[in-house]
């Protein structure tokens, strides 16, 4: 029986070298059965819980940044804490402050600032030479109706054209949210005023799809590439092989990324975009886990747990046998392919679950998580806010699960 | 006819798709068995997921059952409302079912859990398979109407409900419970809350008539049973043959006397002993009142009183039956027997109010809830069926309640007004049913209901009877309004609230336990002492109540943990037959038969109880209290009063109720011994 801790402490006494930053089932689950102690960092409402099942944990509240905040360094080191793991966007930077106290290396915190303000990370990746497309810090209405017309200026638009979209979104969100599409005055309107400062940026054409490399010693010790078959709504794992063509270009350009952020150790989740010439440019880059339960995937895929793999990744102290015990060959290693599609109702009102029989039958279905609505209203969202549900799906043929994401995407599942 | 709906599930076929659903199932179980403890919920979606498949599926619930030893193991329930069988309510199953999704998938899972501890399939160590038993008994008694399968009544059901999978659960359940048992307990459940002698009685005879087609219900071999079944549907030598009211009104026309006589007097004694009438003794009335009116002294069984009272106003009594007992109200005979042994008709003011309902104008509005309330289109007007409700309130005070609604201070209202202002009451029952309207002057303004935003309860659960279908929302809102107004006060808003609205018969004098600035308990000593000084006949100088008192109750789970607040009245405190003194009150919600913990179980037969009081032994009665009006000129001794009467029922509310608020220590006291 593994053992989360070698002590009979009580949870906030206990022992590890493992600080895991955010309440995260999973993670926890993952380090539980890989016999590996930890220590979570959460909000204290989760006390109780942790308490009630005797899991080692501190309690913090991540959103007070303040003169206290050494106070969780003092109190991990003297639990005999060495590193952490960032699990959620907003513990980025205290990954990053923890870890550069207990790894005595300062520029740690500052490069974890990187990756929690999208206008800096562009220019980090610009000045190292990786494709980006034009950016600017706005401020206000204006500066985002002049960015759209400079940008269109430089496509040689004339004014009759319809103008080419510009994206702007805040600097530290994670993935979709707060991010909005610009193409027109009214556009820019509708952009409240209290969401500024944001990132504009021009828009990127090519294939999106994103990378999950879990790198050591400044190595890339796996790297996964997730296709997007619609950004936000469905994906799989691994990418097709017309994707997986390019694996060398990628690889190149993520020890581009690697080696401009300076990353030893940790996860990177990077957005990128490809031409049809084998083009990549750079969209973003996130140091946590990643949505669209693309870990979830790799799991299905790979068979190996991908919070344990980041945890690995993280710690300084890691054996390269260690990754080759749970690693296996990208793609060929997999054993088939795994999607999802997130499901967001698309009216106002929704009654009931509509679930297609020929769904359910088709051999590439595993679960879904959608439940009969209780009541009728749908929440309003920003971005691409929460889903209500994702049906996951697996099966060999790269190109029928494409075709079945599209064609359930169409679908509506609240009707 | 009723019949429970038959499958053999032994020979069914299962339907193809069920044995790839089970396989997934049986994968997912032991992908949360084997989980740590605390990462089972992320396994717990996946199997309600299939269960929901699996249960829509002919031949689901076998394949379940077959499982359901191993669901609380493997953590089916942890973390959620059914994680401790010892916890379960079996009240709520119903609504739980009914709600459907994963609410009825849940609850399926559950019951079906309690299938396995009842029949020692497996074992958990807290609930023995005698409680489980009583368990599955106390749940199918309840929702007999749900085994029964889809009925063409509106219930209250979510979207997804899945009636044929809730009717297979109990068909489950019944082949694993001894059915004469089973028949038994819904027995005693109809005849309790027959004792109590409710108004409205849809719900207990649709129990009736459920039982009594229940596999191994025989009512002609179980003489409990088929007292109620005779009851509602023909108690006589003729009635129990000639259904049919059209029938038995040519029956009745051939009769020689003696025959007459039988039947005038089965009828009564039906009457009498359950509290319910049939169709046929409506068909009877109606002959007599043609034939000769003062034979309904023996077709009602009334009392020498009510004889007295038939004698001197045997007009209106015959105009009453005329226009309010027709076989859809036949149940009014009972109210109507009732309110002549109150003397009510020779008060002007009832014979006046009640005639004026006769030809009073209603509302379309009220007209169309008033005729709803008919189990079928009859003939019978809005008028009559206003009149035929309003004899019922009159005659049963203590019948009235709230149905499914949180207006516990509107039935008590009328339950108090008729006790003691039938005549007021009367005038609230016009004006709401004519001009849509309730005027009550408070604190010197006057306050309108039609001027008012909706109460408490703005859509109404129509199980209610029509009295309190006309009147309720009105008092909902007038109540609603005058606590609004009193909110910013530094007292319990009910301090002014409840002369306000009840009128001068309570009290001006006002107890609290709870200070409503600091949410906390205070003086809680004084407040049990000032109690027993003013009701506890051993120290209050022998005042008797004289109006029933509107008192203020906390309501406490079977594990004495707080629910909520609750409006009932304190009727009188009296010694039981066996000499134990005890607190007679009014309950509104219909249930008098209450469990609050700590062994605090309300009585309503047995114990002294008139019809439709509850019962509690003093000091548990004043240890569920927090708040009670007083005659200030009405205090006995205070000194007098036991310290350890006041220890008893301080420590029954501290370890009940009371852990959910702080106790400030009594300003004049020591902290209290052997209490922090």
């Amino acid at each position: 029986m593994p053992q989360t801790t070698t002590t009979t402490d009580s949870p906030r006494t206990m022992h590890a070298r493992t600080a895991l930053l955010g309440w995260s089932l999973e993670a926890m689950e993952a380090c539980h059965k890989h016999g590996r102690p930890f220590i979570a960092v959460v909000p204290p409402e989760f006390g109780p819980y942790m308490e009630e099942h005797k899991l080692a944990y501190e309690p913090w509240d991540f959103s007070k940044l303040n003169e206290r905040s050494t106070e969780l360094y003092e109190r991990l080191e003297e639990r005999g804490v060495q590193f952490a793991v960032p699990l959620y966007e907003e513990t980025v930077e205290w990954s990053g402050a923890l870890n550069a106290r207990f790894q005595s290396n300062p520029r740690l915190f500052n490069r974890s600032l990187l990756f929690r303000d999208k206008a800096m990370m562009k220019r980090k990746a610009q000045i190292h030479g990786l494709k980006v497309g034009v950016f600017e810090e706005v401020e206000n209405k204006d500066d985002v109706r002049k960015f759209l017309k400079r940008v269109n200026a430089a496509l040689l638009k004339l004014d009759e054209e319809p103008s080419d979209p510009v994206h702007v979104k805040p600097f530290a969100a994670a993935g979709t949210v707060g991010h909005r599409v610009i193409r027109t005055e009214a556009d820019i309107d509708k952009i409240p005023d209290d969401q500024f400062p944001l990132l504009a940026e021009s828009n990127l054409a090519g294939q999106e799809f994103s990378c999950e490399a879990f790198v050591h010693g400044g190595k890339i010790k796996f790297l996964n590439i997730t296709e997007y078959v619609r950004l936000g709504h469905s994906n799989f794992i691994p990418a097709s092989p017309e994707l997986e063509e390019y694996r060398p270009k990628i690889v190149e350009a993520m020890e581009e990324l690697i080696e401009a952020f300076g990353v030893e150790n940790g996860f990177l989740h990077p957005e990128w975009f490809i031409s049809k010439n084998g083009n990549v440019k750079f969209g973003e880059v996130a140091a946590r886990v990643p949505g669209g339960h693309i870990f979830d995937l790799i799991e299905r895929a790979y068979g190996f747990s991908a919070y344990y793999a980041m945890v690995l990744a993280s710690d300084p102290d890691t054996e390269q046998a260690a990754f080759d015990e749970l690693f296996p060959q990208p793609v060929t290693g997999a054993e088939g392919h795994a999607g999802c599609l997130m499901i967001y109702p698309r009216k106002q009102k929704i009654e009931k679950l509509d679930m297609p029989d020929e769904l359910k039958n088709d051999d590439y279905f595993e679960r879904h998580t959608l439940f009969e609505p209780a009541a009728g209203k749908v929440a309003s969202r920003e971005g691409f806010g929460n889903h209500y549900g994702t049906v996951f799906l697996f099966g060999q043929d790269p190109e029928r699960m494409r075709t079945l994401l599209k064609r359930y995407e169409e679908h509506d599942f609240y009707v | 006819m009723i019949r429970v709906p038959t499958d053999d599930l032994s020979t069914q076929q299962t339907t193809p798709g069920l044995d790839d659903l089970l396989r997934r199932f049986d994968h997912a179980l032991e992908e949360l068995q084997t989980a740590p403890g605390f990462a089972k919920p992320r396994y717990q979606t996946e199997i309600q997921q299939i269960a929901t498949d699996i249960l829509g599926m002919s031949g689901g619930i076998k394949a379940l059952d077959e499982r359901a030893p191993l669901f609380e193991e493997a953590g089916v329930f942890v973390g959620g409302p059914w994680e401790d069988t010892t916890r379960l309510s079996p009240p709520l199953v119903g609504g739980t079912l009914k709600a459907g999704g994963l609410s009825q998938t849940m609850e399926t899972l559950s019951d079906l859990r309690m299938v396995a501890l009842a029949t020692g399939r497996v074992t958990n160590g807290k609930t023995t398979t005698e409680e489980a038993m009583a368990y599955l008994e106390k749940i199918t008694s309840l929702n007999l109407a749900l085994l029964f399968g889809p009925s063409t009544e509106a219930e209250r059901t979510g979207p997804a409900f899945d009636a044929q999978a809730a009717s297979s659960l109990f068909r489950h359940i019944l082949r694993n419970v001894p059915v004469e048992r089973l028949v038994q307990r819904v027995v005693n459940e109809i005849e309790e809350i027959c004792v109590q002698r409710p108004i409205w009685t849809h719900q207990v005879r649709k129990m009736i008539r459920l039982v009594a087609h229940l596999p191994g219900a025989e009512p002609s071999d179980d003489p409990a049973l088929g007292r109620f079944v005779e009851a509602i549907t023909g108690p006589t030598k003729v009635s129990r043959t000639v259904r049919d009211p059209l029938d038995y009104r040519k029956a009745i026309k051939d009769m020689h006397s003696a025959q007459l006589a039988r039947e005038i007097e089965d009828f009564a004694a039906s009457l009498r002993a359950t509290g319910l009438a049939a169709e046929q003794h409506a068909v009877l009335a109606r002959h007599l009142v043609r034939t000769d009116v003062t034979r309904l002294a023996d077709a009602l069984g009334l009392d020498d009183r009510g004889r007295a009272e038939l004698e001197a106003n045997q007009d209106l009594t015959a105009e009453l039956v005329r226009v309010a007992i027709h076989p859809t109200t036949c149940q009014t005979l009972y109210g109507l027997a009732r309110i002549l042994e109150r003397g009510l008709l020779s008060r002007p003011a009832v014979a006046g109010g009640l005639r004026r309902l006769i030809d009073l104008s209603i509302r379309a509005d009220v007209r169309k809830v008033l005729l709803a309330t008919r189990d079928r289109d009859d003939g019978t007007t809005a008028n009559e069926v206003l009149v035929a409700g309003t004899i019922r309130v009159l005659g049963q005070p203590l019948g009235v309640g709230q149905g499914n609604n949180p207006t516990c201070q509107a039935a008590r209202g009328i339950s108090m007004w008729s006790q003691h202002r039938p005549g007021y009451l009367l005038e609230l029952i016009a004006r709401a049913a004519r001009d849509g309207v309730v005027e009550v002057a408070f604190e010197g303004d006057l306050m309108r209901s039609d001027e008012l935003g909706p109460g408490l309860a703005p859509h109404l659960d129509p199980e209610l009877d029509p009295v309190s279908l006309t009147l309720v929302p009105h008092l909902d809102s007038l109540y609603d309004e005058m606590m609004k107004r009193v909110a910013m006060r530094t007292d319990d808003g009910h301090r002014w609230v409840n002369p306000g609205l009840y009128g001068r018969i309570v009290p001006s004098g006002f107890s609290s336990a709870i200070d409503k600035v600091t949410a906390t308990v205070t003086n809680y000593r004084d407040f049990v002492r000032l109690f027993y000084a003013s009701h506890h006949p051993h120290y209050n100088d022998g005042h008797a109540l004289i109006y029933p008192n509107p008192v203020g109750l906390l309501i406490t789970t079977t594990q004495g943990v707080l629910l909520g607040f609750h409006a009932v009245s304190l009727q009188r405190v009296a010694p039981d037959p066996t000499g134990t003194l005890r607190a007679y009150f009014f309950n509104p919600n219909n249930e008098g038969r209450q469990d609050w913990g700590q062994k605090i179980r309300t009585s309503v037969t047995g114990h002294g109880e008139q019809e439709g009081e509850s019962s509690l032994p003093f000091h548990q009665f004043a240890s569920r209290l927090y708040a009670y009006h007083y005659d200030p000129y009405e205090v006995g001794d205070t000194y007098a009063v036991p310290e350890h009467s006041i220890e008893e029922v301080e420590r029954l509310a501290r370890e009940s109720w009371g852990r959910k608020y702080p106790w400030l220590p009594d300003p004049n006291a020591a902290a209290p011994p052997g209490l922090v």
